[in-house]
């Protein structure tokens, strides 16, 4: 292994991590946004949004993401629809998360005792009123761990946007390759990177799993 | 007060309550007992709309519901009318984990009385003194024994200021070194004058306080009367049959 490559190298794929946290950062944004609409929409059985939240849960997770990638960067184009790179990758990759989210949103949320629902509405709370102030808030922590799960995979997946030039962490190393011909050190570096950033955002999440599960400790 | 006619209530084709008809004055306090399976809980369930009766009509005050009728924005309206006004206690105490003891007192005069913090909070510190609570206020109901627990329970039913409480099996769930505690706070009310339905399985505790004892069994009432009349004078065999049983266990 030659040290000199690594830290000639390094200042380029800091740079591409860059872009790697930018992708999943903003993906995760609305990753969330949409997987927490599409699991209320779920759970009321909100008419026809209902049927089509269904549909594309299940394209979502039925089809492959780097499908997903191509479909919307190489297919929209020829109905009109034409997006860059960057455009196109956090397009895929929140709505690929956001599909996973809200599943992970429904199945916390039914997961609330409904002893707790039974509870605000004996009050006379309205279901809207009792999923607010009652059921969201609890719901939430029991979502954590496979949110958490959702978004290490997000991080991950922000890999294959390399695919149509988006200039990420992996794109990045292939580039350094191509002029280095140092496949494996690149390579493991890169690793290394993206191993950091995960164990990083873990904690953090381990963090705030405890943080909120204050409540329960006697 | 309150006034059930003609209430039936079927899960599929299992009909748990057939036909039954109950007022209760203001201020009286009502013990239903019977054994398990005789409908009580799913009776008390009913009159806070937590069941969904099947036929029949179900009054609380100036509200009015009746079964089986279009669910509408108007119907779900009343209900919810109703079921301000009337308290409801859950064998499971059913508080809300995430709050602290006196958020959860708090939350029916912020979240249905449209009250202020501050008013709400001088409420909850009220009601909470009255359960004998008011040093555990910061607890979360994880921190609480049992009996703790059915007592915040308590008051936050009592913050919406409902003309009616009604209180399933609330002891069941406890030690029974816990048991009494909360008895005791549910005497204060009767004491009070506050009107209670009770469905419980504490016999002397129905001595104690029931100014009407009504027994159920198999989805009818049995026979309903003052304490003294359904405990040492049961006129009919199914009543005298489940009191032996019950007997029979506090003996042991």
């Amino acid at each position: 292994m030659d040290f000199t490559i690594v830290i000639d190298s390094l200042p380029s794929l800091l740079k591409a991590t860059g872009m790697t946290i930018f992708l999943a950062a903003i993906s995760i944004l609305i990753a969330l946004v949409i997987g927490f609409l599409t699991a209320i929409i779920r759970i009321l059985k909100i008419k026809v949004l209902n049927e089509i939240a269904n549909v594309y849960v299940s394209l979502m997770r039925g089809t492959p993401l780097l499908v997903q990638i191509f479909v919307i960067y190489y297919g929209l184009p020829q109905i009109g629809i034409v997006l860059d790179p960057i455009s196109s990758g956090i397009l895929a990759l929140s709505l690929n998360a956001g599909a996973y989210l809200s599943e992970s949103f429904r199945a916390s949320i039914l997961a609330v005792d409904n002893g707790q629902m039974e509870a605000s509405m004996s009050m006379g709370m309205t279901y809207t009123q009792a999923l607010k102030r009652i059921i969201l808030p609890q719901s939430l922590r029991i979502a954590i761990p496979t949110l958490s799960n959702s978004f290490i995979v997000l991080i991950k997946d922000t890999s294959l946007v390399s695919v149509i030039t988006v200039t990420e962490l992996l794109q990045m190393s292939s580039l350094i390759i191509a002029k280095t011909f140092e496949p494996l050190t690149i390579y493991l570096v890169a690793a290394a990177i993206y191993w950091i950033l995960i164990s990083f955002f873990t904690k953090l999440l381990d963090r705030l799993e405890i943080r909120s599960s204050k409540y329960l400790v006697r | 007060m309150i006034k059930v006619t003609g209430l039936v209530k079927n899960f599929g084709a299992n009909e748990v309550l057939k036909g039954i008809d109950l007022s209760i004055d203001k201020s009286e306090v009502v013990v239903i007992m019977g054994p398990s399976g005789s409908g009580k809980s799913t009776l008390l369930r009913c009159l806070n709309f937590l069941e969904e009766p099947t036929e029949g009509l179900i009054q609380v005050g100036d509200y009015e519901v009746k079964a089986g009728g279009k669910i509408d924005r108007h119907r779900k309206k009343v209900i919810r009318e109703l079921r301000k006004k009337t308290g409801f206690v859950f064998q499971s105490f059913n508080l809300f984990p995430h709050k602290k003891a006196i958020e959860n007192v708090m939350e029916g005069p912020i979240a249905i009385h449209g009250k202020g913090p501050v008013e709400a909070k001088a409420i909850a510190v009220e009601l909470l003194a009255k359960v004998g609570l008011a040093d555990r206020a910061d607890h979360y109901p994880a921190q609480l024994s049992g009996g703790q627990q059915q007592r915040v329970a308590i008051a936050r039913s009592l913050a919406l200021d409902p003309l009616v409480m009604l209180f399933d099996e609330p002891t069941s769930a406890l030690d029974p070194e816990l048991v009494r505690e909360v008895l005791l706070v549910i005497k204060s009310l009767a004491e009070e004058g506050m009107t209670l339905v009770i469905v419980t399985h504490e016999m002397n505790f129905a001595k104690e306080v029931a100014d009407r004892v009504v027994f159920m069994d198999e989805g009818i009432i049995v026979e309903q009367g003052t304490s003294q009349q359904i405990f040492e004078n049961p006129k009919e065999d199914r009543t005298k049959q489940f009191l032996s049983k019950v007997e029979a266990i506090v003996a042991e």
